[in-house]
């Protein structure tokens, strides 16, 4: 879908980057001044790379030095950045009715159905100082999908909103991605995002890319790409489904061993695979088996690795067949006496584990 | 009440500084919106091109006018061809004088106005399909339009006041060049020129104070958007 590869230096900083994705929706991602918002605005047309060849669909924008030229105009990639960026001297409508043949595409069918998924209807004749951010976010996203783009631009969307608001825009990204059918490139540096959206992802580290490939293959090995900070220590697991239980509220899945791990109830089938996540925190330790205990899980494990890090313990733990990090303080990791080799019992609560995507 | 005489002064005046500002807001604008997004080592020097009238005494400005659009210069030439006549001395002097000098406030004004505007904003015009001109018309212009207004009204005031470059490049000349301030300073020289002097002066503070009065409301009008 799109083939890209950019040099550009600029003040100490090199960015260099070649890379190519079938998408449909390709996650950048990477710690701040990694390069992602330059290789946006390159792929945009904001920024003349130094050197660059860029292709979507074959079509090529931009060929430098000395090639084909396409300015932002003419390249059908509609920008939309962590600041909504609303025309404040239009209307709710005169902003979404911005780009041209926007007013055409608002009065369609299809553009009747963009203001349904974003929930906009509502806000059409409404001066844009006087909506929430949550608001102003989805006027954002309307805005640029009634420029009919061949790809959506997404520069870290949510990360100036609160959690709750973030989840919500997080929603609607989803939805426009399966209802609409909209192709996107987006930067964040948000793990969670990354699982649930996109379906490629890049990993970019002072300018270079250090992996790509899907979003959980990626993000389980933090550590040797050197994003391990950025994921932080969640734990991201791929599990297959072994059963539901309904009335219990739960669905099980295979760790492997004839270890069960016991996830919130989800609609998958057994057998598929679903993307699940918990914080390391969320992991307890317990040398015996506990009794009467409500949390789901206690599941019999072996440290693998004890990591000081500062004023924190991080204990590689092996659960059955996968990995799982568990963070304690060093006064508890000493008075258990953690070391490779331990064998323990970890405790996550059910509600702890977050379906993914 | 002011004579005849004097309220024909005052309504040249009026013309004089309208015209003035109408000539000089299509290239004060381009010019205002070239110095706050050019990013060139040339800018600096453009801007104080276009900045020198504001700290060259007026006569000289006038002279340096007088010099270019002479009758065997180039452009006085040009003008010749144009309109048969020569430039010097006309009506059409006074409003190059008067535009000449007030240029430079209607720039600025301009040029702080479209720095105040978001250039991410530009950035999305241009992503969401609209070029350069496009997101100029459509985005720049209208966010800085109270700057440019307030720029207009202030050279307006500037245009009203003209006196240095006007004296040299268009004389003194009744119901062709005899603005008010050229006016007031002939009365300085006739023996009980007193009153009309007074009649013309209070005329003049109206107008520079309605003017100065108009420039605040539209600058704070810019600041509130």
């Amino acid at each position: 879908m799109l083939e890209l590869r950019v040099r550009h230096r600029f003040r100490g900083f090199a960015l260099d980057v070649e890379l190519a994705t079938e998408g449909p929706v390709l996650g950048v991602f990477g710690p701040s001044a990694s390069g992602k918002t330059t290789l946006l605005h390159a792929l945009a047309g904001l920024l003349r790379p130094q050197q660059a060849r860029i292709a979507m669909r074959g079509r090529e924008l931009c060929v430098r030095p000395g090639g084909r030229w396409l300015p932002p105009e003419a390249r059908q990639l509609a920008l939309v950045t962590q600041d909504p960026l609303l025309f404040p001297h239009r209307s709710v409508r005169g902003n979404l009715a911005f780009a041209p043949g926007a007013a055409q595409r608002l009065a369609s069918e299809a553009g009747r159905r963009v203001l349904e998924v974003l929930r906009v209807e509502p806000l059409l004749e409404r001066g844009v100082d006087h909506l929430s951010g949550g608001e102003r976010q989805r006027v954002a996203l309307g805005r640029a999908l009634l420029a009919g783009p061949e790809l959506l631009l997404l520069d870290e969307p949510t990360s100036s909103l609160d959690a709750e608001l973030s989840r919500e825009v997080l929603g609607l990204l989803l939805r426009v991605k399966r209802e609409l059918g909209v192709p996107m490139v987006f930067i964040t540096h948000r793990a969670a995002e990354l699982l649930a959206l996109a379906d490629d992802c890049a990993v970019l580290d002072a300018g270079r890319l250090v992996a790509q490939g899907p979003p959980v293959e990626v993000l389980k090995r933090p550590r040797a790409l050197g994003v391990a900070n950025l994921v932080g220590v969640d734990n991201l697991l791929r599990l297959p489904v072994l059963a539901h239980d309904e009335p219990g509220g739960v669905t099980l899945l295979d760790l492997g061993s004839g270890l069960r791990l016991a996830a919130p109830l989800c609609d998958a089938l057994p057998g598929a695979r679903v993307d699940v996540g918990f914080y390391a925190d969320e992991v307890l330790l317990c040398l015996e088996p506990p009794a009467g205990l409500s949390a789901r899980n206690a599941l019999p494990c072996e440290v693998r690795a004890v990591d000081v890090l500062g004023h924190e313990v991080l204990a590689e733990l092996r659960l059955g067949e996968i990995r799982v990090r568990a963070r304690l303080t060093p006064l508890a990791a000493r008075e258990l006496g953690l070391a490779a080799g331990t064998r323990a019992v970890a405790v996550v609560k059910t509600a702890g584990i977050h379906h993914l995507g | 009440m002011p004579s005849e005489a004097e309220w024909e002064v005052v309504l040249l005046s009026v013309r004089v500084a309208a015209l003035a500002v109408a000539a000089s807001l299509l290239p004060g604008i381009l010019l205002g919106w070239l110095l706050a997004r050019w990013q060139h080592p040339l800018r600096a020097l453009l801007q104080g091109v276009v900045m020198l009238p504001l700290v060259l005494p007026p006569v000289v400005t006038g002279y340096l006018l007088l010099f270019l659009l002479g009758r065997s210069r180039p452009l006085g030439r040009a003008w010749h061809a144009l309109t048969g006549g020569y430039i010097a001395y006309t009506t059409a002097a006074c409003v190059i004088a008067a535009a000449v000098v007030g240029f430079p406030l209607l720039v600025e004004a301009i040029r702080l106005a479209v720095l105040g505007v978001d250039r991410r904003l530009e950035q999305v015009s241009r992503s969401l399909g609209r070029g350069a001109l496009d997101t100029f018309a459509r985005v720049t212009l209208p966010l800085s339009l109270p700057g440019v207004l307030a720029g207009a009204v202030l050279s307006y005031a500037r245009a009203l006041g003209e006196f240095g470059a006007t004296i040299v490049l268009a004389g003194n000349v009744a119901g062709e060049t005899r603005t008010i301030p050229v006016a007031v300073y002939t009365l300085l020289n006739v023996r009980d020129g007193e009153a009309g002097i007074l009649r013309l002066t209070a005329v003049s503070v109206a107008l520079a104070l309605a003017a100065l009065l108009g420039s605040f409301w539209l600058s704070a009008r810019q600041r509130r958007a």
